[in-house]
This record gives structure tokens, sequence and C-alpha cells, in this order.
């Protein structure tokens, strides 16, 4: 299980099976509660997350694939798209600063 | 979130099978654009369309049969090899497009790729191997050459053969509704949906026959066995009324974008934290597609993403009754099963009882 330091954050990948549904959707979500904190938030699908992600965020129906194509990146499965309680920890994590555990 | 979290979730052969249909669907959707843009030049100008135009008619069949297809291959050689793999595919595809006369979606989908393996074999062969100076003159004519020999192929080979397993899978989707025996289908794809592989099912099955059948007929009901809201609708539904306390409150924006924008991932997570609630979706799946068998419903062209407008927007001129009648009756029907098997609010997971108040006072004017 990977780490990672909220500062060392640059880009976070929502992924999902085509990267065009909910994925853009969580991703502008993330966007707008991240805004000003110099974070990219990139939707892609799930077989092609980019090299450069030090965060993936992805449904845990995906967590398997998202594992195969980024093995080495911080993995935060969610279970529901609306106001997931993972999701609403990785952004207070980030904005208070600390840890991100994959 | 143990109590949402099913025992068994995400194995080896679960993962394999959505990358593979997620390869499949990949060719399909980055072109929905072009899709949409058939459908409406169909929907409207075709002889019993809403505005028939000869002229503008004439669009309908290269763009079906040529175009879709070729895109098709184009992007799945680009998955494969980049931008020489998508080249590769697309010319490779024209082998299998003038081979036949009806949509070559699944030709396409077999040779695109296919060629682009052929013209990655090549170049890692012969890359090391080509002279300073002389990598452009090599690579423009191995990718040439490959793309011309896969077009032949695709004409002589894989043509006949998708051919034949196109014309095999149409006579048992026929025989299917013939039989009225198309509802039972949602017993395999509804569960298959929620498990994500909701796309590779409508894109990568459905989709391609779906496009033989309306070219022959003028519309398809295959298009709308996935992709049909209601089922999801009613679960919401159930949810908002009858659901574990803490995510009511999240279901009437989670219908919205359902139901209207048709992300349909977004009550995936509602069917999957309560596995039963998987017999409502597939009894929602099930009525509708009953109801659009009785009444003859179809449409043009696939509807994605599945929202309610996508659907009207590609119902053929004098579709809409059976169309809408599908979508509402799935959405009661759903809503019943999932009501009942929420014991309308006691066996919701709540330590309280809800029986007395309902918080939301969201408008539902989809259950019957």
């Amino acid at each position: 299980m990977a780490d990672i330091e909220t500062t060392d954050i640059r880009k976070i990948v929502v992924a999902c099976d085509a990267g065009m549904g909910s994925s853009v959707m969580l991703a502008s979500q993330l966007r707008k509660q991240l805004k000003g904190l110099g974070i990219e938030v990139q939707h892609t699908p799930v077989n092609s997350i980019p090299a450069d992600a030090d965060v993936v965020v992805c449904h845990k129906g995906l967590a398997d694939r998202a594992r195969k194509t980024a093995p080495d990146t911080v993995l935060i499965p969610i279970t529901i798209f609306i106001g997931d309680p993972a999701v609403t920890r990785l952004v207070t994590t980030i904005k208070n600063g600390g840890t991100v555990h994959g | 979130m143990t109590e949402y979290t099913p025992a068994v979730y995400g194995t080896g052969v679960k993962a394999t099978i959505q990358r593979v249909g997620g390869h499949l669907a990949g060719m399909i959707m980055p072109n929905i654009g072009a899709f949409i843009a058939w459908g409406l030049i169909t929907a409207l100008f075709i002889p019993t369309g809403w505005l028939p135009n000869e002229d503008f008619a004439k669009l309908v069949d290269p763009i079906i049969k040529a175009l879709l297809p070729v895109l098709i291959g184009y992007t799945g050689g680009r998955m494969v090899h980049g931008q020489r793999g998508a080249v590769v595919g697309a010319v490779a595809t024209m082998g299998v497009v003038v081979g036949a006369d009806i949509p070559m979606f699944l030709g396409a989908m077999i040779i695109g790729p296919l060629a682009a393996f052929v013209i990655k074999l090549v170049d890692g062969f012969v890359q090391q191997r080509t002279r300073a100076g002389f990598e452009m003159l090599v690579d423009n004519f191995t990718a040439g050459i490959a793309g011309a020999g896969m077009a032949l192929l695709g004409m002589w080979g894989i043509g006949p053969i998708v051919r034949v397993v196109t014309d095999a899978a149409g006579e048992a989707v026929e025989w299917l509704i013939g039989n009225s025996l198309l509802p039972l289908a949602s017993v395999l794809i509804e569960p298959a949906k929620v498990l994500f592989l909701n796309n590779a099912i409508n894109h990568g099955v459905l989709g391609p026959l779906g496009v033989a059948e309306a070219v022959k007929h003028g519309k398809s009901i295959l298009f709308m066995l996935e992709s049909n809201p209601g089922p999801g609708l009613g679960l919401l539904l159930a949810y908002l009324f009858f659901g574990p306390r803490s995510l009511r409150p999240s279901t009437p924006a989670a219908m919205i974008i359902h139901f209207l924008g048709g992300i349909h991932e977004i009550y995936f997570p509602y069917v999957l934290m309560k596995p039963r609630l998987i017999l409502a979706v597939i009894a929602g799946g099930a009525a509708g597609a009953f109801t659009f068998l009785i009444t003859g419903a179809g449409l043009v062209a696939t509807p994605s993403p599945g929202s309610i407008f996508v659907y009207l927007a590609v119902t053929p001129k004098g579709g809409w009754f059976g169309v809408l009648a599908g979508v509402v009756i799935a959405t009661a029907a759903s809503f019943a099963v999932a009501a009942v098997l929420l014991g309308f609010g006691r066996k919701s997971g709540d330590d309280e009882t809800p029986a007395d108040e309902t918080p939301e006072s969201q408008p539902a004017p989809q259950e019957a």
C-alpha cells in the first residue's frame, strides 16, 4: 500500500470504465473543491491511467483494473458517486496537510 | 462502511472480463458523437422521418456503412499502436466495409486493432534495422503496405466470417423477439451492468447487432435493453422513500444525473450495497423490454448516454408512445420490487424505524 504526502500531490486522476461518464462528473466536483491548490484533476478510462498520476480515485468495482494499470500509485476506492466519505477525507487531508494512505 | 461492502468483490476473472469489455466499448464510445449525428440525420430526413428530404437522406448510407466502421477501426488501432496504428486500422477497416452490405461494426472491432498489432510488430522489427535518414521512407511504406495487405485480408478473409457470425447472431435475436423471449435477456444484462460491464454490453454487443437491425427495419429494440433509464430510476425512487436514512438525501441528485444526464453508473452502488435489489432492476428491465416488444418500439441509434433526452432524440417518428411506455413501466416495476425488498422502509438497514416521516419532497412523476 503506497502512501503520499499531500505536499507531493500534483495530479489526481479520476478513472471510470470509459473515462467519459462518472469520472468526468466526479473530477469536476473534485476540481471545484480543490480550486486554488495547484492540483490538476484529470479524468481517464481505467485502462489508461497516466504514469504521472499521484493519486487515483475510482469505484471499488474497478479497483482491480486500476491497480493493474497503475500499481504503484495511491488508490482511493470509492463506494458511491455523490458524497463518498473517502473523497471527503481526501479533500480534507489535502487541505489540512498530512499523509494520504492508498 | 462495513454494511455497504459486499462480501465477494472484484475477482481476477471479473477484472479481466471488464478489461476486454472496456476495450470493445473503448473503440465505440469516443465516436458516439458521430453516431448521434447519424441518428439525427436518419430520424429527420429518411422518407418516413420528420422532414423527409431526398438529398440529405443520401448521407445516411455512407455514414453508417463507411464512416462509422472506419472511425471504430481507427480508434481501435489507436488503442493498440498510437497514430500509426490508427491509420493502418482505418485502412484495413475499409476492406471489411467494401466487402459487405451491412454495417461492419464487429468486423471493424476485430480488424482495426489486429492491423495495428501487425504494424506494431513490423515497426519493432524494422526500426532497429533502418539506416539513419531512411526512417520516414521506411515508416510510410511499411504502414502503407501493412494497411493495403490488411484491407485485402479484411475483404476476403475477415469480412465473410464476420458476416456469417453477424447473420447468425441476428437470426438468434430475431428468434428471441419472435418468441417474446427478449425480456429474459434482462436476467443477464442487469447483473452484468452493475458490475461495470454496462458499456461492454451496450456498445460491444448490443450496439453492433442493433445497427444491423436498424438498417434493415429502420429501428431496433436492442439499443434499449441495456440503456433503458427506467430500472435505475425506479430503484433510486425506492431508495428515496424506503432506503437507509443516511442515503436518502443523495438520491434526488443521483436521479437527475441518472435519468436526465444518462450516467447510469450513479445507481450501481445502490444495488451493490444491497445485492438483493438486483431483482428489482431485473424486473424493471424485463418489464421494460416486454413493453417495448409488444408496442413494437425501437430506436434508430444507440442512445448514449442513456438519458431520457437522448431516448427521445433517437426515437423514430411516431414511436414515442412505446418508448415512453417502456421507460415508465420499467420504472414502476423496478420501484415496486425494490420497495418490497426494502420492506417499505422497515428492512432498510436503519437502527431507528422510519415509518411516519419522509423528509424529502422530491416530486416522483414516474411511479405509476
